[in-house]
């Protein structure tokens, strides 16, 4: 079936910061990768990281988490949450030796379309070259 | 230094007799132990509020029925305690407790906290063939000797904070020679010296024996890598992980006796997490096959993310596990890093935020720029 | 409400027999294997054997390589079939044909979860078997070698079974009815020797019928030597069940010894949380309604001069067999997850059944009765109201007949 493989990678982004980024990202006809499907949200602060684990599990190749940058935050303190909250996923799927690459974390501004089509093309590189993510094959999850 | 009230009795017996004395004078007005249940070998947390009842109390009966943070959480969470009680608890228990007090869902107000230097406890399957009795003499030499006993549970040989950090009193039993002849009583603080004020023994002042305490630390730490070694020799990552978690019946009974799991309805048992049909039809389209019920690795990971960094390492977990999966090794090993990573310890200070409910505004600099 | 068991079969069925050289295991599995093949079943929900390891889980399978490792009766119980198969139909109608594979009392599980709205069977084609236990699970896990080879010996055999589980030693509900008038399941797996002899496909529900068609089977053999074969064992089983409920009821009743049956409790609910028939989302006993004031906790410590943590350990097993002993289908579930060895499941196989035998009702045995409890005769138990006048409605005897 492998003939050219594009990952699926879902994107956490929050709508003040990141989502306008990737707004001014496709009015400035950037090239955004076609693996990335976003999900917006009022906070990155609202990115449980049961989302986040929830899109690994189900068969997501790489899952993003985006916001303001820290100091930032339309809520003051929000994204500060979300930079332990990835540190704890992360520092989870290290012990159990989980695949932590395909988590990423990145702040971009309303302004940083460019940024946003930057990383979100790094990302997808790095993905696509990990391959699919092995829970897609695996029944007894 | 601190003042010790020394009782010329073996330590349980010891102990037992200050509980009497405390409850007699009316220092207190219950008693929060370990006692007899019934037939042999059961053994249960009471609050022991007649004195009469306090022969039966067993308070450092090497077994662990209920993490007593937990149970202690049940009896504060809707308001304070009204009158004083003591607890006789031990150090992974107190810092449950203290947890969970963090995390308002419990109240320490009006309690005096006893603990001991702990040798550990033994898994909860040990005591039910009749033979419980039988390592107890063996259980009390290892703790005079300070040695690491390979029958305890796998989380108790494998501990370094057996030492407890907030409580008022402390009863010495790690490393102490004369266990069997006396009981030594480390008042920590003003609390401790109050109830203590009055009781019978003799009162001096004295360390904590340190150089035993560091031995048998430096024995657990090298049994913690053993452990730790022991779930990871499967290198976990996804194909470990499932193997880990084959024989698992979601059954969440890890979750429910899991002192820091507090949650009334856990979310893994709330409705978000049943898979729907088409859910199975799908997963069954894309892989052939799906395993029913659903989310077992996203239980335990998800578990992980929200709770490890508190987890105390009590091993009560591994203990209900029907299927022997060595749930508490995993969430000690988790939770260690965790912990380090935030710099963090649960339960040994009342005001230290638990990590998930504060930051620092120039922490983990560079990451996402 | 009628007692299904006493029901009379209106014409003898019949079955289709599949030869079993290689073994009763192998025998079935090349069915399901046809069936998958031929598409006469989209997919079938069974335990399979976890690569690399000893353990069994349930899987919703269409890729005839997982059937490999599959096994229609795996040597323990993981999960009761009957909460499985509730988990994949609660939300959602299945489009595809699937069928279930479930022991007896996993698919009595499944009746009453259908008759308390928690599993529907639209699409769902139920495949019960004779079952000659189940290992202890903690057992199992600890000697897996052992306890393969202990039940290969009851599964042919049929006897000397000390190995299984008690529930499982006392069960004289190990076959199924395969009545057409009062169905639990579509087809039933008959096995009526040991593990070389023929299997038979009993088809009970047009359902089962079609499976076996588009299978091109026959169901031509004709059942009594299966029958014979059952109805002997099940006395053995009956008369072992009464004896030994009559003298477990013996250590077990009054206050204090039904008590110290429950001394080592810890409260952690697991035998709750396994068990197919409560499937509330939150136990009554879990929830915010349990939870007391300090001050209840001191009054009721000063009661008696000490009080256990935590509170009501009875009082939930007591509760839990108000709420659910009528459909309680003995399928041992909740003392294999006993951290503490406490015979819960013996205690609530008994008492379910002398509620059963009060209200004539036999759980999951049909599936077209009503649960006891959602239905009434208008003159009944009136020994209750006036007992002078009357006999009791219905007796305690345990019945035995098929
Ligand atoms: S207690 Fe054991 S079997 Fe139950 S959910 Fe936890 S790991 Fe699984
Ligand atoms: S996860 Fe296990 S070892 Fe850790 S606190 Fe909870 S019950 Fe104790
Ligand atoms: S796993 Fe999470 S939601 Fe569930 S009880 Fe524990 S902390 Fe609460
Ligand atoms: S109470 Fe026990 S034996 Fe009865 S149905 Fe529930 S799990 Fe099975
Ligand atoms: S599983 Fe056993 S210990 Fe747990 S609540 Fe039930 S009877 Fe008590």
């Amino acid at each position: 079936m492998e003939k050219e493989y594009t990952p699926q990678i879902i994107g956490f982004l929050c709508t003040w910061c990141s989502y306008t980024g990737a707004d001014l990202a496709g009015v400035s006809r950037l090239q955004i990768p076609p693996s990335i499907r976003v999900i917006r949200l009022m906070c990155s602060g609202r990115i449980d990281p049961l989302f986040v684990t929830k899109a690994f599990i189900s068969g997501s190749d790489g899952v993003m988490m985006m916001g303001c940058h820290p100091g930032d935050c339309h809520y003051q303190k929000g994204n500060y949450y979300t930079r332990r909250r990835y540190k704890t996923i992360n520092s989870v799927f290290e012990s159990l030796h989980l695949d932590t690459e395909r988590i990423f974390l990145s702040w971009v501004s309303a302004s940083e379309g460019v940024k946003y089509a930057h990383v979100t093309k790094e990302f997808s590189d790095k993905i696509t070259g990990l391959g699919p993510n092995p829970v897609k094959k695996e029944i007894f999850l | 230094m601190s003042d010790v009230l020394k009782i010329k009795k073996p330590v349980e017996e010891g102990i037992t007799e200050f509980l009497k004395f405390l409850l007699e004078k009316n220092k207190v007005k219950g008693i929060f132990t370990l006692r007899k249940a019934g037939k042999t070998d059961s053994f249960s947390y009471s609050l022991i509020t007649d004195v009469e009842e306090i022969k039966n109390a067993a308070p450092l009966t090497p077994i662990m029925p209920a993490n007593a943070g937990q149970l202690l959480s049940s009896f504060t969470l809707e308001d304070a305690i009204k009158e004083p009680i003591a607890v006789v608890i031990r150090p992974c228990e107190l810092r449950a407790f203290v947890e969970l007090t963090k995390r308002t869902q419990a109240n320490m107000e009006n309690i005096y906290l006893i603990s001991s230097t702990c040798a550990g406890v033994f898994p909860l399957k040990s005591a039910q063939n009749g033979k419980f009795s039988q390592l107890l003499p063996k259980y009390w030499e290892a703790a005079k000797k300070s040695e690491v006993l390979a029958s305890l549970r796998p989380t108790c040989t494998a501990c370094e904070h057996f030492v407890p950090a907030l409580a008022d009193i402390t009863i010495s039993v790690v490393g102490n020679k004369n266990l069997t002849e006396e009981c030594s009583l480390h008042l920590n603080t003003s609390k401790g010296e109050e109830l203590a004020q009055g009781a019978p023994g003799n009162k001096t002042t004295e360390k904590l024996n340190d150089k035993e305490l560091a031995q048998l630390k430096e024995l657990r730490l090298k049994e913690r890598e053993k452990l730790f070694a022991s779930v990871n020799d499967k290198n976990l990552g996804l194909a470990g992980l499932v193997k880990t978690f084959a024989p698992c019946l979601s059954c969440h009974g890890c979750r429910q006796v899991c002192p820091i799991c507090f949650c009334t309805l856990c979310d893994f048992d709330s409705k978000t997490h049943e898979d729907t049909a088409s859910h199975y039809q799908s997963e069954l389209n894309q892989k052939g096959g799906a395993r029913v019920p659903s989310g077992t690795i996203f239980f335990h990971t998800g578990r992980m993310i929200h709770m490890a960094v508190s987890c105390v390492n009590c091993g009560m977990c591994s203990d209900v596990c029907p299927a022997d999966i060595p749930v508490a090794t995993l969430f000690s090993m988790v939770g260690e890093s965790l912990q380090k990573l935030f710099d963090y310890l649960p339960g040994r200070d009342l005001e230290e935020p638990a990590p998930s409910e504060t930051f620092i505004e120039n922490e983990f600099a560079g990451l996402g720029e | 409400m009628t007692a299904t068991e006493n029901i009379k079969i209106e014409k003898p069925p019949k079955g289709a027999s599949i030869p079993a050289k290689e073994g009763i295991k192998k025998a079935i599995l090349g069915v399901f294997k046809k069936a998958l093949e031929t598409e006469a079943l989209d997919a079938i929900m069974i335990p399979v054997k976890v690569p690399e390891t000893e353990s069994y889980a349930w899987v919703l399978l269409k890729d005839t390589t997982l059937l490999e490792n599959a096994d229609p009766l795996p040597p323990v119980m993981t999960i009761q079939g009957g909460k499985v198969l509730s988990d994949l139909t609660k939300h959602g109608k299945i489009n595809k044909n699937i069928a279930a594979v479930l022991r007896p009392c996993e698919t009595r599980a499944a009746v009453e979860l259908f008759k308390l709205k928690q599993l529907h069977f639209e699409n769902i084609t139920l495949i019960s078997i004779d079952c000659p236990g189940a290992i202890p699970l903690s057992e199992y896990l600890a000697e897996p070698e052992k306890s393969k080879k202990s039940f290969d010996n009851v599964l042919d055999k049929w006897d000397g079974d000390d190995a299984v589980r008690k529930v499982c030693q006392i069960c004289y509900r190990f076959s199924l009815p395969t009545l057409t008038n009062a169905p639990a399941s579509d087809l039933h797996i008959g096995l009526s020797g040991n593990t070389k002899d023929d299997v038979l496909l009993i088809p009970v529900t047009p359902k089962g019928e079609k499976i076996l068609e588009r299978l091109d089977l026959k169901a031509d053999s004709s059942l009594q030597k299966w029958e014979t074969k059952i109805k002997e064992i099940k006395k053995i089983k009956s008369q072992r069940r009464k004896k030994f409920n009559h003298d477990f009821k013996a250590n077990i009743s009054g206050p204090e010894k039904f008590t110290a049956v429950f001394d080592g409790c810890i409260n952690c609910h697991n035998c709750q949380s396994v068990c197919p028939i409560c499937y509330c989302q939150q136990c009554y006993f879990d929830s915010a309604t349990t939870k007391l004031s300090s001050e209840d906790y001191f009054r009721r410590a000063k009661e008696r001069g000490a009080l256990r943590f935590p509170l009501d350990t009875i009082l939930f097993h007591l509760g839990r067999m108000s709420h659910m002993a009528l459909s309680c289908v003995s399928c041992g579930a909740c003392e294999d997850a006993c951290p503490m060895s406490i015979s819960v499941s013996q205690v609530f196989s008994l008492v379910g059944e002398q509620t059963q035998q009060a209200f004539n009702y036999t759980p999951g045995i049909n599936r077209e009765e009503s649960l006891a409890l959602q239905d009434y005769l208008e003159d009944e138990f009136c020994e209750v109201e006036t007992p002078s006048e009357c006999e009791p409605t219905n007796s305690n005897e345990v019945k035995e007949n098929v």
